[in-house]
């Protein structure tokens, strides 16, 4: 784009600062940062037009100039156009240094592998001493405001790269105290107190010392190049560090520094020369120096903060916000060292004096009032971090710190919260119960903001004080009886001359629930059921008992929703009924509720919420307590909503639905139980969290067993050991099977949940039964009898049973003893098992050897010989 | 130390958006900080439409009478300080320093240089009360000597160069903008002495000092048993000092006749080299007695260039210059009024003006009056629903005066009538305003042979003193009436 005229250049700023991000998305904002930094050369376009554009590139450099080597290039730029401006006096100069200074540190490039910064330091580090630079660089009327500005250019860049000034400490400091034409002595003086301070930072956590750095007199710019040892030890300590407040910064204090003698002497020098001569700084400036050098010196060995005590006096003089802020720094720095007990009296009382003081604005009492409920005590008794009165605050002093009617909302709240500490501590000491009491006074007061509140017509902002008022009361006195039963009566009072504020009482009721929700619940109730239907408030009425009805009074509350019915003949008053009918459902109203809900699923006009109603009736007939609860609650899934509806549909959604949830639960075989008509598995349930109604289904693939039937358990917890379920198997052929399971539970949150377990195997030997035990004397007989009854319809095989260490005895023992008829120990066994529903299986064991035994076998089903070997030959494996 | 950013922001209720941003300012070097300090608790500083909206509605300046909302009216949020957080773009941008004052926002977010969750106390942050001062020192400057708009306006457009100067990389340098106007000027003179930065030249021409002050009165009166009538005496000593050289010395001594009141609760500019301890301890708080330090108020101190309020003071004078009461009674579809006033017998009998205005709030437009004075006239305003009572330059000799009348109304139109939340029922008042020339209550005078000036040639001294009621209010005694709690201590 050529060059652009000055009221070009005027309509492009201003589109620009309407919205930076809407004009660099658009295509013109693509040039501007070019175009910016070439038509600051032009001859053309007059300085006060170049000074709104480096106004606007001090603001916004990184929309201008995005990235590093961007920012890298307007500000050598800047810095070239700077060189190249006409020895007479010109007001570009300066916005030109603070336009390069935030380009180099905007865009993150200021380091020594930049060459914009390795130009910009030495140049104003040369216009900060107020050396010749030997260029003639600009009049010598411009010196002096140049010079305070390259030292405010260098104090951000310290302040953004601590540490970068760490070399030039002895020459700020000479510089400081040199007699004759000075520089000015405001802008060297911050400007050496950050450098000290950051140093001392630096150096105690490298465990260094201060290294002579405040006596090196030498100066980089003599042509030596620039020192950035100390800021790149000081890189990584931007890093937030709390030292806002001295009192927060005691893990990194200084105490690591160990300076020597004549450091410490000449550390006390620069600091005593800093403060003595701190009048000459404007207020705002010597807030800033004592800041800076409070922390420089906390916790500095050799360094007592009675320096600062000559200040003090001045300080505590004055209504400047700022100084008696930085007052309260020091305080709380250097806490009993440098005030006494008497010195912390006067503080408070100075501080107290400046909270009400008629002089000073509202922002400013309210600020000292902050600062006076935070004060920095030498023994707090309190626990940190949480507002309260100090100790020596009597309440005498605070008489003129109280809140009234008169005073404007904020004030009020602050004033009153403080009241509220006074009484609580009023009520500690004794109970007085005179009409001067400060309780006494805080129940007038809130009784005059509930009478405010209730003015019909008046604003809402005069409502909602009366409700932050009764919040912090409720609050700060929670317990203190004598304060929150005539709070709760006033509100009971307020809602009853004001039914509209409904949606205040709701949301302070969810606001104050455990100091002073039951009693509040209680009284508004009653003064909504206490109303005859039809008030032209009931929208209000029905809003407020959504939220209070419970279980108790429930037939006035039943009485009056009757009588309410009548009157809901629009959508929204209907919905609102059905709300409470809700809440009452929830709280477990039974009875008196199904008729009214009956009444309403026939009487409303509406067809939503007739089926409502009785949505509601048939949830209330069907589902228990709990589960209603849940059903009915606020869904856990997404924020409720305001209509019914949807808030409705969610609850359902997840409580009535069933969930698919992974398993809690883990199923497994327990010991085979070889007994009874028909075989039965044992199995073991374990959980993982309390699961209740358990219902387990089991299927079997491909028919193989008649179907199985559900097992139910009430309850089972976690830790606390479970009865083993048995489920009888009824097998239509002896064959192994897999089971199929699913479980459908309820967790303790009401959800009812589903899920499918891991498939468990019913083994070949989890169907063996024995035979009825014959007489002793008989058994012989009874085997050679099955024996014989196989054939010829069955078969007989032979085979090898494999045998463990253990020997022919211990595998009988272990696997079939329950169906051995006749034994003779250790080497023959004949042993018949029954295999449901109707085969049998005889096995002879004779003739055991070392490593196996001939196993002889009879059975009237041949289906079941492979299942038989392969049973026989894994018993040792199994051993 | 420094502020990420600066708005000026006016407030025009019944506009679309409720106001406009005048001026902004931010600062990218501060905001880089920021974003380092503050870590993942970083919330960026938003544009000036999204600013504008989320201030004007937690400052509860948009629409205010909609229905309930609980992002602003839920009872738990409590602000105690003019310190906010605004929800922006789904975050909250804390600190916002924030605060309405003539119809103008003044707004900044200062630095936080740690984390801000949990959220650090405002105590511990030093650039609150740098920003509080940036907005005073704006403030100040923009209200001066403002008269009327375009001169605001000038005043505004001038603001961008003049925080170039007191505030180039959002560390303010000097909250007197005034002062880094002057400097501009005075850029060229060259300076072998050390100048203080707060004092931007030199004067040159005739030395004199002008010393004024000004003491307001303020009182509640209720005529009860059962409650105290209060009044307290605020002074503003201002000056002017015009004299050469870079650092001229001047001490002025403030001074009080015998049975005067001793000043209390002395605040005093920071160019105030010493205090004495006396003056330091002198306070509200204490109960009175005899042994009061009761002066000379010495203030020694090297003046600005500038006018400034070299001292402000409190005091408890024995009686309120005006003792009266007012009695106000519903009588079917009439009030009934009586009101009686007496100038204290030691009270400069000798007023600029003196009124009583009564006014009727929470009524309809006053459609009848009848009434007799004792003294000076009355003056209705019936679509105001205010009696004005002027009394005029003297009470008469005997220094009481009365009105009695009734009042009747006609039918409340909201929008006309004045609403007042205080005013319900019976609970009324009526406020005086008057001024007194050449006169403070407590007496205190400042004597022009204790001006001391070290500085070279003689200067000219003038002083000049006066007296103003402000808030003077006499409570209605036959209902009940606000209290504060001074008042219920007796």
């Amino acid at each position: 784009m050529g060059l652009l005229s000055r009221e070009a250049w005027a309509q492009r700023l201003g589109a620009f600062r309407a919205s930076p991000s809407a004009y660099m998305a658009a295509p013109e904002g693509e040039d501007l940062g070019r175009d910016l930094l070439s038509d600051l050369r032009s001859e053309k376009l007059s300085e006060q037009t170049k000074v709104s554009m480096l106004a606007l590139s001090l603001e916004y450099p990184a929309q201008l100039w995005p990235d590093a080597p961007t920012a890298e290039a307007a500000a050598t730029s800047l810095l070239d156009t700077l060189v190249l401006l006409p020895p007479r006096p010109s007001a570009l100069r300066r916005p030109l240094l603070l336009a390069a200074t935030t380009a180099l540190v905007t865009g993150g490039v200021l380091g020594p592998t930049s060459g914009a910064s390795l130009r910009l330091l030495p140049l104003l580090l040369g216009l900060a001493s107020g050396g010749d630079l030997g260029r003639g660089f600009g009049p010598s009327s411009e010196q002096r405001p140049l010079q305070a500005t390259a030292c405010e250019c260098l104090r951000e860049l310290e302040s953004c790269k601590p540490g970068l000034l760490g070399g030039c400490l002895g020459l700020l400091h000479g510089l400081l105290g040199q007699e004759g034409p000075v520089a000015p002595v405001q802008p060297l003086s911050l400007l050496l107190a950050l450098a000290l301070r950051n140093t001392l930072v630096i150096q105690a956590r490298a465990r260094a010392s201060l290294q002579g750095l405040l006596t090196v007199r030498a100066s980089p710019p003599g042509g030596g190049p620039w020192n950035w040892t100390l800021a790149q030890e000081g890189e990584a300590h931007l890093q937030p560090q709390a030292p806002s407040w001295p009192a927060a910064e005691e893990e990194c204090g200084l105490s690591a520094l160990e300076p020597s003698p004549e450091e410490a002497r000449e550390l006390r020098a620069a600091v005593a020369q800093l403060l003595d001569t701190s009048y000459l700084l404007t207020p705002v400036a010597q807030a800033q120096l004592l800041w800076l050098l409070g922390w420089a010196l906390r916790g500095l060995r050799g360094q007592p903060p009675v320096l600062f005590k000559p200040q003090l006096v001045r300080l505590l003089g004055t209504a400047q916000l700022t100084l008696l802020h930085a007052v309260l720094a020091l305080k709380a720095a250097f806490g009993e060292a440098l005030f006494t007990a008497q010195d912390e009296a006067l503080l408070l009382r100075r501080l107290t004096l400046a909270a009400q003081h008629p002089a000073l604005p509202l922002p400013a009492h309210l600020f000292y009032l902050h600062c006076l409920l935070s004060f920095p005590e030498n023994c707090p008794l309190g626990p940190a971090g949480e507002e309260a009165a100090p100790l020596l605050l009597e309440p005498q002093l605070c008489r003129g710190l109280l809140p009234s009617l008169l005073h404007d909302p904020m004030a009020l709240l602050a004033r009153l919260h403080l009241l509220c500490l006074l009484c609580a501590e009023d009520e500690q000491k004794e109970e007085k119960g005179q009409a001067q009491s400060p309780c006494h006074y805080l129940q007038e007061l809130l009784a005059g903001l509930q009478q405010r509140a209730a003015l019909t017509g008046g604003p809402r902002a005069l409502a909602t004080l009366c409700f932050q008022a009764s919040y912090l009361v409720a609050h700060c006195l929670a317990g203190h009886h004598t304060v929150l039963a005539p709070l709760t009566h006033g509100l009971a009072q307020l809602y009853r001359a004001r039914p509209a504020l409904a949606p205040h009482f709701v949301d302070l009721l969810d606001q104050v629930a455990p100091e002073l929700g039951e009693p509040l619940r209680v009284v508004l109730r009653q003064e909504v059921v206490s109303r005859p239907g039809g008030d032209e408030a009931l929208r209000w009425h029905l809003q407020m008992l959504a939220k209070v009805a419970d279980r108790d009074a429930q037939s006035a509350t039943l009485g009056f929703l009757q009588a309410a019915a009548a009157h809901c003949t629009d959508w929204g008053l209907q919905q609102a009924l059905l709300r409470v009918c809700r809440a009452l459902l929830r709280a477990g109203v039974g009875g008196g509720l199904a008729d009214l809900l009956q009444a309403l699923a026939r009487q409303l006009e509406d067809p939503d919420g007739r089926d409502h109603a009785r949505l509601y009736y048939v949830l209330l007939s069907h589902l228990s307590g709990p589960k209603l609860g849940v059903a009915l609650g606020p869904s856990l899934a997404a924020p409720a909503l305001t209509s019914s509806l949807v808030a409705e549909n969610q609850g359902f959604a997840t409580a009535l639905m069933v969930q698919e949830a992974p398993a809690p639960i883990r199923l497994s075989v327990g010991p085979r139980r070889a007994e009874g008509p028909v075989p039965v598995l044992q199995l073991q349930v374990e959980v993982l969290e309390p699961v209740y109604s358990l219902e387990l289904r089991f299927r079997v693939e491909g028919q193989l067993y008649a179907p199985l039937g559900a097992v139910h358990v009430p309850c089972l917890c976690p830790g606390r050991p479970a009865r083993p379920l048995l489920l009888p198997l009824q097998p239509r052929r002896p064959a192994p099977a897999q089971l199929d399971i699913r479980a459908l539970y309820t967790k303790s949150t009401g959800l009812t949940c589903y899920t499918h377990l891991p498939p468990l195997p019913v083994k070949f030997a989890d169907l063996f039964l024995p035979f009825p035990k014959a007489p002793e004397d008989a058994r012989l007989g009874f085997f050679e009898e099955l024996w014989d009854s196989c054939l010829p319809k069955g078969t007989e095989s032979r085979l090898w049973c494999p045998l463990g260490p253990q020997g022919l005895e211990a595998l009988v023992s272990r696997h079939l003893e329950p169906f051995v008829v006749v034994a003779q120990p250790p080497t023959s066994y004949h042993i018949a098992i029954r295999l449901p529903p109707d085969s049998k299986l005889l096995l002879r064991l004779e003739a055991a050897q070392a490593d196996g035994v001939p196993v002889v076998l009879r059975t009237d089903d041949w289906a079941v010989l492979p299942l038989v070997g392969d049973y026989l030959r894994g018993l040792s494996a199994a051993v | 130390m420094a502020q990420r950013a600066v708005w000026l922001i006016s407030h025009e209720p019944g506009t679309p958006l409720g106001g406009t941003v005048r001026f902004s300012r931010r600062y990218p070097t501060v905001e880089k900080r920021a974003k380092v300090f503050n870590g993942t608790s970083y919330v960026p500083i938003p544009e000036d439409g999204p600013f504008l909206k989320s201030l004007l509605f937690e400052l509860r300046l948009l629409d205010e009478d909609r229905d309930f909302m609980e992002s602003r009216d839920s009872c738990s949020r409590i602000n105690k300080t003019s310190v906010y957080g605004l929800k922006v773009g789904g975050e909250e941008l804390w600190p916002v320093v924030a605060f309405l004052k003539n119809g103008i926002v003044y707004a900044c977010v200062p630095l936080v240089e740690q984390t801000l969750s949990p959220r650090p106390a405002l105590i511990s942050i030093s650039a609150i009360s740098q920003g509080f001062e940036l907005l005073f020192g704006i403030q100040d400057f923009l209200y001066s000597s403002q008269k009327i708009d375009t001169e605001l306006n000038t005043k505004l457009s001038q603001l961008p160069d003049l925080l170039l100067q007191a505030c180039p990389f959002g560390t303010l340098l000097d909250a007197n903008l005034q002062n880094s106007l002057d400097s501009i000027s005075f850029a060229s003179v060259t300076h072998p002495q050390k100048q203080p930065a707060w004092k931007a030249g030199a004067y040159k021409g005739k030395p004199q000092v002008s010393i004024s002050i000004t003491e307001k009165v303020k009182s509640m009166q209720y005529d009860k048993q059962d409650i105290a009538d209060t009044w307290q005496v605020v002074g503003t000593v201002t000056c002017k000092c015009d004299l050469e050289g870079i650092m001229p010395n001047v001490t002025i001594s403030l001074s009080l006749p015998t049975n005067g009141s001793p000043l209390q609760d002395i605040l005093v500019h920071p160019c105030v080299t010493s205090l004495d301890s006396a003056i330091l301890t002198s306070s509200s708080i204490d109960a009175m007695d005899d042994s009061a330090f009761s002066g000379p108020y010495k203030f020694p101190f090297t003046p600005p260039l500038e006018s400034f309020n070299l001292c402000y003071y409190t005091s408890q004078v024995p009686v309120p210059p005006i003792l009266g009461f007012y009695q106000m009674k519903e009588e079917e579809v009439q009030l009934k009024i009586t009101v009686n006033l007496k100038l204290h017998e030691s009270v400069k009998n000798n007023f600029e003006f003196c009124e009583a205005h009564i006014p009727f709030y929470n009524r309809g437009p006053i459609t009848h009056v009848e009434y007799k004075v004792s003294f000076g006239q009355l003056e209705v305003f019936r679509e105001k629903s205010l009696l004005i009572w002027i009394i005029g330059q003297k009470f008469p000799k005997s220094m009481e005066i009365s009105l009695s009348g009734t009042v009747t109304f006609g039918a409340k139109s909201h929008e006309k009538q004045p609403f007042d939340h205080i005013c319900i029922g019976g609970t009324a008042y009526l406020k005086l305003h008057f001024r007194i020339l050449d006169y403070t209550l407590t007496g205190c005078y400042a004597d022009q042979h204790s001006v001391q000036v070290f500085a070279s040639g003689k200067p000219k001294i003038s002083t000049h003193r006066k007296l103003i009621s402000s808030d003077y209010y006499i409570w209605n005694s036959k209902a009940p009436a606000p209290v504060t709690y001074g008042s219920l201590l007796l």
